[in-house]
């Protein structure tokens, strides 16, 4: 019977911890957290997300989110607030601009260059 | 002939995107992110000084450029490494260096600085890091070079050894007007 009740005890306080780290109003608010950190790349772990990598910058930039979205900025600003300082790569999803038009626009002219090929060859027979 | 050119062509294309890859593997300095801070003004700072007579450092405090401003840590492996180099780069060629200590213990840096040597005309104590947040710093040391209008015109990402110093930064500063 004790060991039950202390076990209980021990789920109870470790659930509470668990909510502690980066406190929210409200779940959507920490979901919210949850998505956008899961955007951004830990530049110092290249292929690991914020939200995973227990680097210290990580941790840092996860604070300085939690404290910008607390502040009420979109995730717009934040973005933009990391992408000045650390550039474009530390977004997983690049934004569409002139940096990374070709990136973009890419994948698209080549399947319009095959598609192009292949219908002058039928056109052709 | 004609046939045997179609033919080709895939493996054409699978050979020259395989020797992209092969080259993006061993060969390109994906460690080395550029800061999307060159060309722009040095953000300003605020800072405790560490080893000073001065209360705080600020962009305000730096002489007019080109100078050198390194953010560093004494837990820093490759900080230590180049410690010797920054010496010498202020006594033999007289470059004004500046530095940030980033999340750093005072008592450690002023032991460090006694023991060593101090090549920082000032140095700024960023206890958690924001300052270097703000130049988009992600390991330490980083060197940033500034120019005589406060702008940022290059960043070392790494220690500086004989070789970083002699083919970059040197001819970099002296094309931004260091005299000699």
């Amino acid at each position: 019977m004790r060991t039950w009740v202390g076990f209980l005890l021990l789920i109870w306080f470790s659930n509470i911890w668990a909510q502690d780290i980066y406190p929210f109003a409200s779940n959507q608010d920490a979901k919210h957290f949850t998505a956008l950190t899961q955007e951004v790349r830990c530049v110092v772990c290249q292929n690991q997300t914020i939200a995973d990598s227990n680097a210290p910058l990580a941790l840092d930039l996860r604070k300085k989110i939690h404290a910008m979205l607390l502040a009420n900025k979109t995730d717009a600003e934040i973005k933009s607030y990391l992408v000045e300082r650390y550039g474009e790569f530390i977004l997983f999803q690049p934004a569409f601009n002139k940096l990374t038009l070709i990136l973009w626009l890419f994948p698209f002219l080549a399947i319009g260059i095959i598609i192009l090929y292949f219908s002058a060859k039928l056109t052709k027979r | 002939m004609h046939k045997k050119i179609i033919y080709l062509t895939p493996f054409a294309i699978l050979f020259l995107l395989l020797a992209l890859l092969a080259y993006e593997l061993f060969y390109s300095d994906y460690k080395n992110l550029e800061s999307p801070l060159i060309g722009k003004p040095l953000p300003p700072f605020h800072l405790e000084t560490i080893f000073s007579e001065k209360k705080i450092f600020s962009e305000k405090d730096l002489v007019k450029g080109p100078l050198l401003l390194t953010v560093w840590a004494t837990w820093c492996y490759s900080c230590e490494l180049e410690h010797d180099m920054l010496m010498k780069i202020r006594d033999q060629y007289h470059v004004p260096i500046y530095s940030i200590l980033y999340k750093d213990d005072v008592n450690k840096v002023k032991v460090w600085l006694l023991n060593k040597g101090n090549p920082f005309i000032l140095s700024g104590n960023d206890k958690n890091g924001d300052t270097a947040m703000d130049l988009g710093v992600y390991g330490t040391p980083e060197t940033f070079v500034i120019n005589a209008q406060q702008k940022i015109i290059y960043r070392h990402v790494g220690m500086i050894d004989q070789t970083v110093w002699e083919k970059t930064l040197y001819p970099l500063l002296q094309k931004n007007g260091l005299s000699a």
